[in-house]
């Protein structure tokens, strides 16, 4: 079955978005991506026919656009953010305990082809972090000591997520309860304010040192871990 | 300084604004109505223009002056709202769609009314994907009760909003690679002029905002130019949903008037509540990655375009990054021009090879631990080369962090090389490159 017999109606709705077909090539990257996994050349060239677009011109843009993958990636891509702000507020503790749990090293897939491990930019979601997207859900104050939990869940949904695609034509957020556990953000759910721990002072204030060589791989840095926000 | 009602971030007021009917309830679309059963464009036009809002998506361009540039009598225009939200410290755009959508759907339709726009894109950074089925949502609810489509409210108005996410590329962010992006192609900047006004997308006149800017407008239009302006400062009117992040106790969106002073914003129990574990401030970034630091010397700097310059910086996108004396300059600087040298779209080489070069450097210098004194001379010209020679900001932006990290903590880098102990100033080999 090609994309075109598939996704007909999607398709056409998408091309009509628009006044020029080129244009449809993101969204239209975005279904084949979900329908095959990842982009095969096969998918790449359905793609260009269906634009009438010479097929370099789909290999450039899935070259430059970072969310496409011309090579198979697990079931779940793990992309954490290693930012300013987020690498001082606790991510380069979470990427070490997720390589050491799945080991596997980033850009690397495990085994069983379930977990993908990324580094990425900045997710705008500083305020939450450390932060990951798994296949573009957003988890949020994923703490170290949260990995297990967080893992186990993606286990138990990877049919849903197979399903899915890692296009994110149906992602959702999730976030940590204080007690530890996983939840899923209710999308069109009303506001409800956040709760924070404010960390009381250390006693005594140490002055400041000129270098601050450790600050990067500080594994003992409590302080900079967020209160989960429920 | 509190706000008593706030102008964009409205789910503090209403908790559950981001429902269609509560939003309505509580006069929603009703400032779209009114525009266009009894206002016309340029009426509209007129009133931004009063009002003094200023774009918030880094420049802060007057968004009324930007719709003036607009080319009498040229059709199709096109509305494009920039939602790529990418760059380090920024996550405000992504709270006003979780919280607030049916805001920014009746802001783009309102300024696609003012600017006579018939299509509008809303092109949001391909990471929200599930803000993007918000807003879809939101725009279909909008469709249903007619306030969108064809000859909207009886009126000879009409107007189509699409979401077009993008893909991963903060590239996309500026105006013009987002207009090419939207076309299909890689992100890679247009040379300016002509202007987006006059020749944007699909090389029609095109107005592009920010998400945050243009959830401004259905409250001017409600509530009038002199409510409006009653908020902020003469030059910096209305509020500012400031990002804050970092090494503070309560990291998140504030939406406070313009002209709040730094400490209030970090140090308040009601915002910031104060640094963690009470450490001092070491080095404050006020408006996203590009903006050049300030330090704790700086906390009376008013938050206002004007005076955030005044203090050798700019106000940019209104996220403030503040992090304390456990990180080191140095690194901050890498791991800042790590992500301009990652999402450079390779277009120019000042910058493609620039940000490389300021990387690699850096990197042999604050994770390798080999640095030497000829190193710092070698990223003062990096970044002197690159500066003002680049085809877009990206590029300039990369000068920020390692000129800021220079010139107000040279004493780390020469710490770094006095650190560095397994060499003689030799030639050291680059060992590991990412
Ligand atoms: C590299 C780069 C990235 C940018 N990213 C964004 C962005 O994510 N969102 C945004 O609104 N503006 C961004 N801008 C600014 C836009 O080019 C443009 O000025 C802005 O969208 C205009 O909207 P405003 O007048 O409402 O601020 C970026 C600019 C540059 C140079
Ligand atoms: S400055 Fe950087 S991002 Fe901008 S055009 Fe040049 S290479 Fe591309
Ligand atoms: S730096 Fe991690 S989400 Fe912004």
């Amino acid at each position: 079955m090609t994309l075109l017999e598939t996704h007909q109606a999607e398709i056409e709705a998408i091309v009509a978005r628009y006044a020029s077909k080129r244009s449809a090539v993101l969204p239209l990257l975005y279904l084949a991506q979900d329908t095959y996994g990842y982009l095969t050349d096969e998918a790449i060239r359905e793609v260009a026919t269906i634009l009438e677009l010479p097929a370099t011109d789909v290999y450039e843009v899935v070259g430059f656009y970072t969310l496409f993958y011309n090579r198979p990636v697990g079931t779940w891509v793990l992309q954490v953010c290693d930012d300013v702000p987020c690498c001082y507020c606790g991510a380069e503790e979470l990427i070490a305990a997720l390589k050491q749990t799945l080991g596997i090293h980033e850009d690397e897939t495990t085994p069983d082809g379930m977990f993908t491990l990324q580094r990425v930019k900045c997710l705008a979601a500083c305020d939450r972090a450390p932060v990951l997207q798994a296949n573009l859900d957003y988890v949020y104050d994923v703490t170290p000591d949260r990995v297990q939990t967080l893992l186990n869940d993606l286990r138990s949904r990877a049919a849903e997520a197979r399903k899915r695609g890692v296009s994110g034509r149906f992602a959702e957020d999730y976030e940590f309860t204080r007690d530890g556990r996983l939840v899923q953000i209710e999308r069109f759910s009303p506001y409800r304010p956040r709760e924070f721990v404010i960390e009381p002072p250390a006693q005594p204030a140490t002055p400041p040192p000129s270098v601050a060589p450790e600050a990067d791989a500080g594994l003992d840095r409590p302080d900079t871990r967020k209160a989960s926000p429920l | 300084m509190g706000l008593s009602e706030h102008i964009v971030m409205r789910e503090l007021d209403i908790p559950d604004i981001a429902d269609f009917e509560v939003y309505r309830r509580h006069g929603g679309w009703e400032a779209y109505r009114y525009a266009l059963t009894e206002k016309t464009p340029a009426d509209i036009v007129q009133m931004v223009k009063e009002s003094g809002l200023r774009g918030r998506g880094g420049a802060g361009f007057p968004t009324g002056i930007k719709w003036g540039f607009l080319p009498k009598g040229v059709y199709p225009r096109y509305l494009l709202c920039n939602c790529d939200e990418s760059e380090p410290g920024t996550f405000n755009n992504h709270q006003i769609i979780d919280k607030n959508p049916h805001q920014l759907i009746e802001g783009v339709a309102l300024s696609a009314y003012a600017i006579e726009a018939e299509v509008a894109y809303i092109y949001m950074r391909g990471e929200f994907a599930a803000a993007a089925r918000t807003l879809e949502r939101a725009i279909a609810q909008a469709y249903a009760a007619g306030f969108l489509g064809k000859k909207i409210l009886g009126t000879d108005f009409n107007l189509d909003i699409y979401v077009h996410r993008g893909a991963g590329a903060y590239i996309c962010g500026e105006e013009t690679a987002l207009m090419e992006s939207l076309e299909g192609k890689i992100g890679q900047p247009r040379l300016k002029p002509p202007f987006p006004a006059v020749a944007g997308l699909y090389g029609k006149p095109t107005i592009i905002n920010n998400v945050e800017t243009l959830a401004n407008v259905p409250r001017i239009v409600e509530k009038g130019v002199a409510w409006y302006r009653s908020h902020g400062t003469e030059k910096s009117p209305g509020t500012k949903c400031f990002s804050l992040s970092g090494h503070v106790n309560r990291p998140g969106n504030y939406e406070l008037p313009f002209g709040v002073p730094l400490r209030e914003l970090i140090e308040s129990p009601e915002y910031g509540g104060g640094m963690k574990g009470g450490r001092p401030v070491k080095i404050i970034i006020p408006g996203g990655a590009s903006a050049p630091w300030l330090t704790a010397d700086h906390l009376d700097v008013p938050l206002d375009y004007e005076s955030v310059a005044a203090a050798g910086s700019m106000l940019g996108s209104g996220a403030v990054i503040v992090l304390n004396d456990t990180v080191s300059a140095p690194h901050v600087a890498y791991k800042m021009d790590e992500f301009f040298k990652h999402e450079s779209c390779g277009k120019c080489t000042p910058c493609r090879e620039g940000t490389h070069w300021l990387v690699r450097v850096l990197h042999r210098m604050v994770e390798e631990g080999h640095a030497t004194a000829a190193d710092i001379d070698t990223l003062h010209s990096i970044y002197r080369q690159m500066a003002g020679n680049c085809f877009c900001l990206l590029g300039e932006s990369a000068v920020m962090p390692i000129k800021s990290a220079l010139a107000l903590f040279p004493h780390e880098f020469e710490a770094l090389v006095k650190q560095s102990s397994r060499h003689n100033g030799h030639h050291i080999p680059l060992m590991v490159h990412r």
